[in-house]
Formats: structure tokens, C-alpha cells, sequence
């Protein structure tokens, strides 16, 4: 049976949410009921069930700005204590390693893949930022003392980190809600 | 241009609408549409994520209801929601009263 495109449209929505950790059964139950009463409206004022469909999702807006107006509005306290954790992790793994007596690298980049990887398997949505917010004090550090740019190279460790998180984040979550 | 300068006062329209009476997503669209005259007309769905950060915030409960054929969330105003709308309007009309003496209106 072909999907409605109101169905189609809400399993966009869903794996858009879903896919920024912003998904909820009632928000989406609630978009749901939206755009079927408005199509039921559309019905009733005389319009075709595709002109219904059509005048609904266009009154509703484009998956695009909605997703973004969800994102922003719900800026909640959890990611703000992620990336706080996050920068204080960062600053002292910058500090450990500007020690003279410190030279294990590989612990620290491994520190720096782990921490980024652990704060978004907590659930922080933005990845990058993580990265960021870990792995940016050392290079920064550096370069203010040597003037080499290559040292951003070490900003790869927390992105691997931070990516790899949040894929196994998504894993768990498909595996317990699957769409 | 409307859009833009709507978004900063949306939370005092919502608030102000429910204050009506307990309603769902759909009507208090459309009681913004419709009271406006259609000039307060954004894309619907963006409504949503602010009324449940409005809830998150104390200023609105909801509940399911299963009266009718379809589920609806109905939202309402709760009394810290009620203080707040107080509080914006009257911030509104001293801002409205500048506004207006300042162009000329």
C-alpha cells in the first residue's frame, strides 16, 4: 500500500529528530494529529485529499526548518553540562601536557578519543563541538609557543572519539527504538 | 520582516492565547491566525517546540485527551504561567506605549 505523503512526511520528521537525539513518541503522536485534523479540514471545505495533504505540509513548513526550530528550542541543561565537562577535560589534558615531566602522547590522544567518545555516548547531539571543546587546548597551546598549525592534526583524536560515540549512541538507540 | 519580529514575542502570544482556556496545538494556531487577522501566520509546526519548551518551563501543562476521534494534546496555563503573562504584558504595554509615542502613532 503507498504511503500517504503525510506519512512520508512524518517519517522524514521522525528520522530527522531521531538522528539529532530529539525524537519523542507524544511530540511526533502530537505532529501527527496536527496534520491529519488540518487534512480533515481541507476535506471539509471542499479540497481534494491531495490539495488537503499539500495545503497541510505547506501550513506546517519544510521538515528543514522544523527540525532546526526543535533543535533550538529545546537547548537543554544535559548538553550544557556535556560540553562544560567537555571543555574542563580538554583544559587539563592541555595542561598535562605542557608538564616538562609528561611525554606519553599516546595516553593523552587516546584520553582525548575516549573523553570525546564517552560525553557523546552520554548523549551530547553535537559531535563536532565536542571534538572542540576537547581536543582544541593542546594544539592551541602549541601553536602559540611554536607557531606549527600542524599540531591541529591532534583535533582528529577527540573527532574520531566524538563521531564514534555518537554512531554507537545511534546503534543503542535503533536497536531499542526501532523505527 | 513579521516572522522576525514575531519570534521575540511568541512566548506572550501563546501565553496570552491559552489564557483563554485549556487548548490544543491545531486551535491555538489558529487562534494566532485568525486574531491577527493572518498576520501572525508562521509555519505551524514551529509552534510546537515552543510550547513544549514553555511546558518545560512551568508556564503550561499538558494532558492527552481522548474526547474526540483523535488524540489531542491539550495544553493549558498553569499559575506560574499565568503570573508571567502578567508580568509580560505589562512590560508590552510600556514597550508598545514607547514604541508608538517615539514613530509618531
Amino acid at each position: 500500500m503507498k504511503e500517504s505523503r503525510i506519512q512520508t512526511y512524518l517519517r522524514k520528521l521522525e528520522h530527522h529528530l531521531w538522528m539529532r537525539g530529539l525524537a519523542d513518541r507524544e511530540d511526533l503522536a502530537e505532529v501527527e494529529s496536527h496534520l491529519l485534523e488540518a487534512v480533515e479540514l481541507g476535506l471539509h471545505q471542499g479540497l481534494s485529499l491531495e490539495e488537503a495533504e499539500t495545503r497541510a505540509l505547506e501550513r506546517f513548513g519544510s521538515i528543514k526548518i522544523v527540525v532546526s526550530t526543535f533543535e533550538k528550542e529545546r537547548k537543554d541543561v544535559m548538553q550544557n553540562i556535556l560540553l562544560a565537562v567537555a571543555m574542563l577535560a580538554g583544559l587539563f589534558s592541555a595542561y598535562v601536557d605542557s608538564r616538562p615531566t609528561w611525554d606519553d602522547t599516546g595516553i593523552l590522544a587516546g584520553g582525548l578519543l575516549m573523553i570525546s567518545g564517552f560525553l557523546t555516548l552520554l548523549g551530547h547531539r553535537k559531535p563536532w563541538l565536542i571534538a572542540l571543546a576537547v581536543g582544541i587546548w593542546i594544539p592551541l597551546h602549541d601553536i602559540y609557543l611554536s607557531h606549527d598549525f600542524r599540531l591541529l592534526l591532534v583535533l582528529l583524536f577527540p573527532l574520531v572519539g566524538a563521531y564514534g560515540g555518537w554512531l554507537v549512541r545511534l546503534g543503542i538507540r535503533k536497536t531499542l527504538h526501532p523505527a | 520582516m513579521i516572522g522576525e519580529a514575531l519570534k521575540g514575542h511568541l512566548d506572550l502570544l501563546l501565553l496570552a492565547i491559552l489564557s483563554e482556556g485549556p487548548a490544543h496545538g491545531y486551535a491555538v494556531i489558529e487562534s494566532l491566525r485568525s486574531k491577527s487577522s493572518g498576520t501572525f501566520d508562521l509555519p505551524e509546526g514551529t509552534i510546537y517546540p515552543a510550547l513544549h519548551r514553555l511546558e518545560s518551563q512551568g508556564l503550561l501543562c499538558s494532558s492527552w485527551s481522548e474526547d474526540s476521534a483523535r488524540r489531542k494534546r491539550i495544553y493549558q496555563l498553569t499559575p506560574k504561567g499565568q503570573q508571567t503573562l502578567t508580568r509580560r504584558q505589562e512590560e508590552w504595554k510600556k514597550f508598545s506605549k514607547a514604541i508608538n509615542a517615539t514613530v509618531g502613532i
